[in-house]
């Protein structure tokens, strides 16, 4: 009982230097933190400071700088996948979201989902493995028609108004046309606080030797850096080539469309 | 356990924004364009019975695929995926087989060639495969002497007009050329050869060093700078005479010359007053016109191809050198790279770009690499084209605005590399001896 008394006592010993210790402990962490805040502040450099340079040139992301070259916009699969069969195969195509006018065409190739068979006794029927299917012509050469634009989520459009069938005799023309315009569309023109906006419409005439003229807004899409944006993107381009040789008509007028999706 | 969840949500959140970056990094590096045209290059057929066809007919086939290969515009359908059967005419043609699966072809290139008597003669469709009403975009013939040149250069030439179509009336560079200094005789001279490396010869042999060769805008004449009695001074050598031509000394070290875009003026850099300053002469070396005085070395001007208002030029007035872009009277100089060791500016064909070699990160402890960047001149974007491969400098635009030409020493010593002008599809065009400052113009 003794030895125990003892050790009572002896808990009573430490709270003082518990005290002590604490007291040291606050004192020494509290001189660091206020050096730390007021003195560290006088020679270190802010991170992300304006000490770095020069203010010529704000450095920015990769993200929307442009470059003149088409990269293709979706890899399309059937380059290599197609050779040997059922060794690779393709991804799964991305789907587009529909545009809204568009009617949704039934999809009469999806499985029905399967009634509930778990409880009877034959065992449940294995699907045909579809990974055995050769992916040939996957991801297709041209599967818009040839008046669309994708642009990363952004969307164009154009329509060739005079020249009657134009769009359909000399629909590689076309191509070129939407491919140069959509080329020289700088989407980081655009406000880049708007998330989307209505279509911005843009009428101009190609001349005979391929130079669009009388750039026009048509319908503004109510966001005027788009309306900007969509103009520049014709007025950078200085020619689009000669109108096809066997082309009677002496210019055409084309009505191309923006619709900006960030 | 409480007080854990709100601390794991938050390092979920902050992962899940990491992963977000990462993703938006990703998706700007392949969304650079629309899709390209799958173009069929089909063989062309043998027409004719003349022994020399064959041989000849395989530098036609190769040098159009290859060609149409480079242009940058095309995703070029395999040849094994092609219909075994070759069409050599247009009735020979079904546009069925080219146009359905495993080919996929939106486009089809074909026709017939052949040795008849001493000419080499060619005729070349190409057809719109989706558009089986009216398929013919183009056709052509040609008719010359037969050698295996020209089978070549009819290949370069119907190439063209192909690309000249589908690229939006851009003139194609397959019968481009390239200027360059090469030291594969023992001395650093000048040298040109085809765009896709091919008949590589040499211009000058003036048996001193000579360095940055630039062609005129028509391309009759190569100014350079090569070392005289007294130091570098500007030479000029005429392509239509084959030889030097007399130019005026102008004392210093006067190096880096660039023609204006209509052939009429040449700036370059020299220290005949001491620093070393931007001036500009007429084109046969007259009237010499001080546009920079600043303290600092001045070199390496470049002119906006598409105004001639602008100059480019590296100066190394704030410490290490960087790009400064200047009205072409001298005015409103304003720097565009800002930090540092940037070099060697090169001003796209349509005025919109400046390719430059940078070293961003210089000095001790900083061991930067030198790469290509390509900058937006409007917004000041930059894009880095090269990536941990030597050290890249001299870049230069083709006159089509879609491919670059560089030198780097990746494969050991300095080569002259070429790419498209978004970094991709780098290969060397030259090996034998050191190449370096290449320069490209349209013939």
């Amino acid at each position: 009982m003794a030895a125990a008394g003892n050790i009572y006592f002896e808990r009573d010993d430490w709270r003082g230097s518990l005290l002590w210790s604490a007291t040291a402990h606050a004192i020494f962490f509290g001189g660091i933190f206020i050096y730390a805040a007021i003195l560290g502040g006088m020679h270190a450099e802010n991170w992300g400071g304006t000490t770095t340079g020069g203010g010529a040139m704000s450095a920015t992301l990769v993200t929307s700088a442009a470059i003149p070259l088409p990269a293709p916009d979706i890899q399309t699969e059937q380059v290599l996948s197609n050779q040997s069969k059922g060794l690779t195969q393709s991804l799964a195509p991305e789907v587009q979201p529909p545009a809204p006018e568009e009617i949704p065409i039934p999809d009469r190739t999806k499985t029905k989902p399967k009634h509930k068979q778990q409880t009877s006794i034959t065992p449940p029927r294995v699907p045909p493995p579809d990974d055995n299917r050769v992916p040939y012509g996957e991801g297709g050469p041209v599967t818009t028609p040839y008046s669309m634009v994708n642009l990363s989520g952004s969307q164009g459009g154009l329509a060739f108004n005079q020249g009657g069938d134009f769009g359909s005799r000399y629909a590689w023309y076309v191509n070129v046309v939407r491919q140069k315009v959509s080329d020289n569309w700088r989407r980081y023109e655009i406000d880049p606080s708007i998330p989307s906006a209505p279509r911005v419409y843009i009428t101009f005439e190609i001349t005979r030797s391929g130079e669009p003229q009388n750039v026009q807004v048509a319908q503004s899409s109510g966001i005027p850096s788009l309306d900007i944006s969509a103009v520049r993107a014709l007025q950078r381009i200085d020619t689009f080539g000669p109108l096809p040789p066997d082309y009677s008509g002496g210019r055409v007028s084309v009505e191309f469309w923006f619709e900006y999706k960030k | 356990m409480k007080r854990i969840i709100p601390v794991l949500i938050a390092l979920v959140s902050a992962f899940g924004q990491l992963l977000f970056a990462q993703q938006d990094w990703i998706r700007t590096g392949t969304n650079l364009g629309v899709e390209r045209v799958r173009l069929a290059v089909a063989d062309f057929k043998p027409g004719g019975a003349d022994p020399k066809t064959t041989e000849f007919l395989k530098v036609f086939n190769d040098t159009l695929a290859s060609d149409l290969d480079n242009a940058g515009i095309f995703d070029i359908v395999s040849k094994s995926f092609q219909p075994l059967k070759v069409p050599g005419t247009p009735q020979e043609m079904q546009l069925e087989a080219w146009g359905n699966p495993p080919v996929n072809a939106a486009m089809v290139a074909f026709g017939n060639f052949g040795v008849s008597g001493s000419d080499v003669a060619m005729q070349g469709w190409l057809f719109d495969v989706k558009n089986p009403g009216s398929p013919q975009v183009l056709g052509k013939q040609y008719r010359d002497p037969a050698s295996a040149q020209n089978a070549r250069t009819q290949a370069h030439r119907f190439a063209n007009e192909i690309i000249f179509r589908l690229g939006g009336g851009i003139p194609g560079i397959a019968e481009s050329k390239i200027f360059f200094v090469s030291d594969r005789t023992g001395h650093k001279e000048i040298w040109e050869m085809d765009y896709d490396g091919a008949n590589q010869r040499a211009l000058t042999n003036l048996d001193t060093i000579s360095l940055s060769p630039k062609a005129a805008p028509d391309s009759t004449r190569v100014v350079f700078s090569a070392f005289a009695k007294h130091g570098l001074e500007l030479h000029m050598y005429s392509r239509e005479l084959q030889r030097l031509v007399s130019f005026p000394r102008y004392g210093g070290t006067n190096v880096s010359p660039a023609w204006s875009p209509d052939g009429s003026k040449i700036a370059f850099s020299s220290s005949m007053k001491g620093d070393s300053d931007i001036y500009v002469i007429d084109a046969s070396g007259a009237n010499p016109r001080r546009l920079t005085s600043s303290k600092g070395p001045d070199v390496s001007p470049v002119w906006n191809p598409k105004t001639g208002e602008q100059i480019a030029f590296v100066s190394g007035r704030s410490g290490l050198p960087q790009i400064y872009v200047m009205a072409a009277d001298g005015t409103n100089a304003q720097r565009v790279t800002d930090t540092g060791y940037a070099v060697s500016p090169a001003w796209s064909p349509n005025g919109q770009f400046l390719l430059f070699s940078w070293m961003r990160k210089y000095g001790p402890g900083a061991p930067g690499a030198q790469d290509i960047y390509i900058m937006d001149i409007a917004s000041r974007q930059w894009v880095q084209l090269t990536h941990d491969a030597g050290r890249n400098d001299f870049p230069s635009w083709s006159p089509d605005g879609r491919h670059v030409i560089f030198q780097s020493t990746r494969s050991g010593q300095d080569e002259i590399w070429t790419m498209l002008a978004d970094g991709t599809r780098q290969r060397p065009l030259t090996s034998a001896g050191k190449n370096t400052q290449p320069n490209w113009r349209l013939k």
